[in-house]
């Protein structure tokens, strides 16, 4: 779900980069006002790696083959760290496997950054289950907030090139293939709700203090 | 990217008015030459080929003008023939639901190309959507020495404080 170099216009790749800067200098002030911006670091950078990595982990979806993107599972635990960890891995996947590319870094990361900061916005919705269902609270707010990360990012994918389409293409083919990928993502986002949903309720068991902010 | 002998057909259709005045009967000849071609290959980073995507190729005087459009075989497959009269580098895209990748054939390659005494198969190049010289095992140790460059970040920021 990256997208290459030179499939995009002009203006979107500046209003891509726009976005994407607005939203991490929104996001490292939000972390600059926690009181110990450092502490939440090491978790930052574990689930950068797995980010980083997840693109590579294929699902076969006949008649298309999807990968992970984990943007909905960053949000969820990293809150506001989630944009600033999306955007170095995305710029070390441009530039080490040629996944996306430096000139749609802007697209890309507010493509998986925005859906990211939303899902943070669902997982706190947990609190609103009663104390004695907290367990279920959690994980079902986590599924909603992994898949809903997912989902978000596929539709603006979708949204961007179904408008973009260059006039010499096919625009019928091209469609269509588009709605090919997009249909293949459905289980994915059952996949990524699924991951998150089973992360966070192993985190809380085991290391509760990982899901509060700092 | 391979250079191979390509045998190209060239279809005349040719209407011939055998009976001028009344009826029109439709004969054509089908005559053939041998040429050499540019053969692209196009596959997903997972390896899969990607079948049925759109190609649009460039001719180096008109960079944004689309000079020929096709698609791909099943098996990801696209070959054309290069004009010999516009020299300069030929740009080919490859596209399919927003993935693809553009390859630039440069001039040496379709001079190689043309003159006969030039070995073509020492110039190649690989269009894929991801990693367009890398082995597997130099992409699997550029993504541990990525990893490991986050989680040394971590060690370093959950180090104890003294």
């Amino acid at each position: 779900m990256h997208v290459p170099d030179g499939f995009l216009p002009l203006p979107v790749i500046v209003g891509g980069y726009a976005t994407t800067g607005a939203l991490t200098w929104l996001s490292l002030r939000q972390i600059d006002r926690l009181p110990n911006p450092q502490a939440a670091i090491p978790r930052a950078s574990l689930l950068t790696a797995a980010f980083f990595v997840a693109s590579w982990i294929h699902i076969p979806v006949p008649p298309a083959s999807v990968h992970l993107v984990l943007n909905g599972l960053l949000g969820t635990i990293l809150g506001y760290f989630a944009m600033p960890a999306i955007l170095i891995g995305l710029f070390f996947q441009a530039i080490m496997f040629n996944h996306g590319g430096l000139s749609t870094l802007g697209v890309n990361a507010a493509m998986m950054g925005i859906p990211a900061l939303l899902a943070y916005r669902i997982f706190q919705l947990r609190r609103l289950f009663p104390k004695a269902y907290e367990r279920v609270g959690l994980g079902v707010a986590a599924f909603a907030s992994g898949a809903f990360g997912l989902g978000l990012s596929a539709a603006i994918f979708v949204g961007l090139l179904v408008t973009t389409i260059p006039t010499s293409l096919d625009a019928s083919t091209e469609r269509a293939a588009i709605l090919t990928l997009t249909i293949a993502h459905v289980p994915v986002m059952a996949i990524e709700g699924a991951f998150t949903a089973a992360l966070v309720l192993f985190l809380q068991r085991v290391r509760p203090q990982l899901l509060e902010q700092s | 990217m391979r250079f191979r002998w390509f045998s190209f057909l060239s279809v005349t259709c040719l209407a011939i008015a055998l009976v001028p005045s009344r009826a029109i009967a439709h004969g054509s000849s089908v005559q053939y030459r041998t040429t050499q071609a540019i053969a692209i290959r196009a596959a997903f980073d997972s390896g899969e080929p990607m079948a049925e995507a759109q190609v649009t190729v460039f001719a180096p005087d008109n960079p944004t003008e689309p000079w020929l459009q096709g698609q791909t075989t099943a098996n990801g497959e696209f070959s054309f023939i290069p004009d010999p009269a516009r020299a300069g580098a030929w740009d080919v895209q490859v596209r399919q639901a927003g993935h693809g990748a553009i390859v630039t054939i440069p001039e040496e390659a379709i001079a190689a190309f043309s003159s006969s005494d030039g070995d073509p198969s020492a110039i190649a190049a690989t269009l894929s959507s991801s990693s367009p010289s890398l082995s597997p095992a130099q992409i699997a140790l550029t993504a541990a020495a990525g990893v490991w460059g986050c989680i040394g970040t971590a060690c370093f920021f959950a180090r104890k404080e003294s």
